[in-house]
């Protein structure tokens, strides 16, 4: 018999996986929900501090199909962030990771999007961006690129909302692109998001296989495919493996420094990305979306900033293991309250 | 001439944002620190600066809290509204005026006592001439009424909170507003105040700040609120009082304040706190109720515990912010989508604010649920008597909740919504454990969690919830009854109503010899002797501050169809706290079997 693979807390990744996926066979949300596994199972996570959320719709559901030994919400549409929120600020000391969809993020919650990232919410929020809503039949949804056309239906004409130009402009310390069908850059990617403190946003282009995987979709397996274009090659390095040990690459690279003491390798394929510069990211977005191309990589990172939590000044417990004595005051307490009114 | 004493009404007319209510809350504790029964009920505008406001004070040793039947003297300053509030005056009445506003005060049967109070004020202080002119009025009103000079010191003192500046600054207008009145005035207005025996243990609160004190001795986790009139004072109470009683020995916080985005955001956090393990809670009143329904559907679907409170304003859609009405009930205890119920607790003192301000925080926890803390704008946003309030005689409940291996063994065959106990209520493990980890969802689920859509399962699920809510009645507050030996009519009401129930039934009494046994219910769904005082009355009255009655219309569904007949409805709002006349001529229409247009 063959031994079975153990992680850095000797965890087999049957302890990551989840129940079988009820999505279409072939669903770009399916293999995003295996580099889930994969990453919190290689970065050695313990599956049950993590806390899966999500909103509505297909991508929504998926958090059935990893992570078995997390607790999980599936909440309302759209309010995933909102939720994500209240269970932050009573126990800080989980791992928030919530995944929703195009029309989760960019329609209806929007808002919510928008202040959980304001608030710098300590989370990585995955959104599987198939440009339509699947579960009713494949609508555009309004992340879905002008000119772009699903396999029904006529040509969207609407300009398209960037959730990463979005995330970048609301001052996002972590936003990055990807897609599906990239496995070692998405896998990388999560890694970091996993090892970075505070909101860290992955647009993940991920093709509706049942609406939208013609080639006149700019979103479907083969477009993206062809018109990807990478910033650079991502390499992760857990805090685990001595970074002296890992071969140094030939050619320019970049290291970033991760909050758990990882480090995102990022090695220069064409023209210098400086992910610290918020300009330079939505220069290189603008330029890929006028040429109906996808950029993908760390588009922009910065680690200075406070999250939710840390800015509230909350306790150093976790608000929810807090005992009865320090939740209510005494009745000496009450006393001398009672006391002050009457004065 | 007469003299009325502690046996009036005063009403003032002020522009807002002049600095009246310091003047009006110099008034009513002033009175209030010599003992005599009194009560303030603000009537202000929706804006911030510049639109009429009008403060009531009753003064009454039968301890009637209710603006009375009529106005005994008006003070008018408000040049938008002085017309008006000259013409309403009814006979005899005091009109204290202005003189500086220069407008006519034509009412020759009416006693009209003029003070060129923004001229004298400018001659005190020039720039601040427009707030310190309503100090005259005080003084005015403290010479003739008869307000002790101790009593105004020590209620200017608590007003402007030790600045020594403004205490010195108004008690000389005051003064001199007194001087005045005396030399130039009849002071003999046939009205005044005399000391009373004071409780020492008695203070005025608004119970908006007595529900959220009743939240930071409850153990609130998480704050999410989205500003809204009249519940922001209430986030903003608990924002005050939590760095004095609730910080942790580090000096971190232990509860977490988030001004939400909106009110759905709000909610959306209550829902993530419960279901994290935390005590959770929002405030908001009835637009937000509106907007937090989809995530109150998801609390009780989903058995979630955390608690909203409602500070009822006029609705419908914006209807008017600012007044007060008891119109969100049905809303709240039918909410979202589908068949729901929820518990609605329901204080009609400052004294249940608090103690229903903890008391939410267990109810939810014991219940999984959404609970509803349910108060009005008149409760809240206006200051009434308590005799200081009362520790939770209850520790903490946070209900079923497995934190241990252990605890998880000795439960056979464990599910999520699994109803072990029989009581409908199933047991929960939180987030972090890695005990019996599930998928919380919205959409159906077996007894395990797992997304089903089996009819049998669902159909079990909601009957679960059903029972598990109904199995609160005889657990919640029961409700405070007052009965006559003689069981002819019974009123029924609840919340603020407390505050004139007492005049009404005096009137009733008073006019007719009839004697009513009251019920007071303090929550939903309503406890069981509810069903027995209407079953023991011959006749019996549901009294409301709204339109439609809708406490009403839940005894309706609920009650056994026999019991009905004999059930009445007395329901009217105008936004303007009730007046106990208008109630009383009402029920006794209702109870002669005619129905007649009302005008207030």
């Amino acid at each position: 018999m063959r031994p079975i693979k153990l992680n850095v807390i000797d965890l087999p990744k049957a302890d990551y996986t989840g129940g079988p996926s009820s999505l279409c066979p072939g669903c770009g949300h399916d293999q995003i929900s295996n580099v889930i596994i994969q990453a919190a199972w290689e970065n050695g996570i313990v599956p049950e501090r993590i806390a899966k959320m999500s909103g509505i719709g297909c991508s929504s559901k998926t958090p059935a199909y990893f992570l078995g030994k997390s607790h999980g919400f599936n909440t309302v549409h759209g309010r995933m962030p909102s939720v994500t929120t209240g269970a932050n600020m009573v126990n800080k000391d989980l791992a928030f990771l919530g995944v929703s969809g195009d029309g989760d993020t960019a329609s209806i919650g929007i808002g919510q999007f928008i202040h959980a990232i304001r608030r710098n919410l300590n989370m990585v929020y995955i959104i599987e961006n198939n440009g339509v809503y699947g579960l009713t039949k494949g609508q555009y949804s309004a992340t879905v690129e002008k000119g772009s056309k699903k396999k029904k239906g006529a040509t969207n004409e609407n300009p398209p909302i960037d959730l990463c130009k979005m995330a970048i402009n609301l001052g996002c310390g972590f936003v990055a692109r990807s897609f599906s069908g990239s496995k070692k850059q998405l896998t990388a990617l999560l890694k970091a998001a996993l090892s970075h403190k505070g909101m860290a946003v992955i647009d993940v282009i991920s093709p509706c296989v049942t609406f939208a995987n013609n080639d006149e979709s700019y979103r479907s397996y083969n477009y993206v495919k062809g018109n990807e274009e990478e910033l650079h090659t991502v390499d992760y390095i857990p805090h685990f493996t001595p970074i002296e040990e890992v071969e140094v690459p030939e050619g320019q690279f970049e290291d970033i420094s991760l909050f758990d003491g990882s480090t995102l390798r990022l090695e220069t394929l064409g023209d210098d990305h400086d992910p610290s510069n918020a300009v330079a990211a939505l220069a290189a977005i603008h330029e890929a979306e006028q040429n109906d191309k996808h950029v993908t990589g760390l588009l922009y990172y910065d680690s200075e900033m406070k999250t939710a939590d840390e800015e509230l000044g909350l306790t150093d417990t976790p608000l929810v293991d807090l005992t009865e004595e320090e939740l209510r005051p005494s009745k000496k307490a009450l006393e001398e309250l009672n006391q002050s009114f009457r004065a | 001439m007469a003299n009325s004493v502690n046996d009036f009404t005063v009403n003032i007319a002020t522009a807002n944002g002049t600095g009246s209510q310091s003047a009006n809350l110099i008034l009513l504790h002033s009175m209030f620190e010599m003992g005599v029964p009194v009560s303030g009920k603000n009537l202000f505008p929706s804006n911030i600066s510049g639109l009429p406001t009008w403060f009531i004070i009753r003064a009454s040793d039968e301890g009637y809290q209710a603006p009375g039947d009529l106005t005994h003297i008006q003070v008018v300053m408000n040049k938008d509204t002085w017309l008006a509030d000259v013409e309403k005056a009814e006979p005899g009445t005091i009109i204290i005026h202005n003189m500086d506003v220069k407008l006519p005060v034509e009412r020759d049967d009416c006693i009209v006592l003029g003070m060129p109070m923004t001229k004298m004020a400018r001659s005190i202080n020039p720039k601040l001439a427009r707030m310190i002119a309503n100090m005259y009025y005080v003084g005015a009103l403290a010479e003739t009424l008869g307000i002790e000079d101790s009593a105004i010191a020590s209620a200017v003192t608590q007003q402007f909170n030790g600045k020594e500046k403004a205490i010195e600054l108004n008690l000389q207008a005051i003064s001199e507003g007194r001087d005045y009145a005396r030399e130039n005035w009849d002071c003999e207005i046939g009205y005044s105040v005399e000391a009373r025996d004071k409780d020492p243990n008695t203070f005025l609160i608004e119970g908006n700040e007595a529900a959220a004190l009743g939240c930071i001795f409850g153990g609130i986790n998480m704050l999410s609120w989205y500003p809204i009139t009249p519940s922001s004072s209430l986030a903003e109470s608990i924002i005050n009082w939590l760095p004095k009683l609730r910080q942790a020995e580090d000096g971190g916080a232990t509860c977490a304040v988030i001004q939400a985005e909106d009110e759905l955001a709000a909610a959306g956090m209550v829902v993530g706190a419960g279901w994290a393990g935390g005590r959770g809670m929002t405030c908001t009143s009835g637009p937000g109720i509106s907007l937090m329904s989809e995530f109150i559907g998801l609390a009780y679907f989903a058995e979630v515990p955390g608690v909203i409170w409602d500070v009822n304003r006029v609705g419908p859609s914006t209807g008017l912010p600012t007044r007060t009405q008891q119109s969100d009930l049905t809303l709240l205890y039918e909410a979202s989508h589908g068949d729901t119920q929820h518990i609605v607790l329901i204080p009609g003192t400052v004294d249940e604010c608090f103690e229903f301000g903890w008391r939410a925080f267990d109810v939810a926890e014991q219940y999984q649920t959404l609970v509803f803390g349910f108060s009005d704008l008149d409760l809240g946003m206006n200051r009434w008597v308590t005799a200081g309030f009362e520790y939770p005689d209850e520790k903490l409940d946070r209900g079923k909740v497995i934190r241990t291996q252990e605890q998880l063994d000795a439960i056979e065959n464990f599910g999520r919504y699994r109803d072990v106990d029989g009581d409908g209520i199933p047991y929960r493990t939180l987030p972090g454990s890695g005990l019996e980890p599930i998928l919380y969802r919205g959409t159906g689920h077996d007894e395990d969690g797992v997304y089903s859509e089996d009819p049998e399962v669902y159909a079990a699920t909601v009957a679960r919830l059903k029972r598990k809510i109904e199995g609160a009645r005889d657990k919640l507050p029961a409700p405070i009854m007052r009965e006559e030996k003689d069981k002819q009519v019974g009123i029924i009401y609840y919340g603020s109503v407390e505050n004139t129930i007492k005049e009404i039934d005096d009137i009733l009494e008073s006019t007719t010899g009839m004697k009513v046994s009251t019920c007071r219910v303090r929550a939903l769904p309503y406890h069981s002797e509810v069903e027995r005082f209407i079953a023991e009355h011959d006749q019996v009255v549901v009294l409301e501050i709204n339109r439609d009655g809708q406490l009403f219309g839940i005894l309706r569904k609920e009650l056994p169809v026999e019991l009905l007949s004999n059930l009445h409805s007395v329901a009217f709002s105008d936004g303007i706290p009730p007046r106990a006349r208008v109630y009383a001529d009402m029920i006794l229409e209702t109870l002669s079997g005619e129905t007649k247009e009302v005008v207030a």
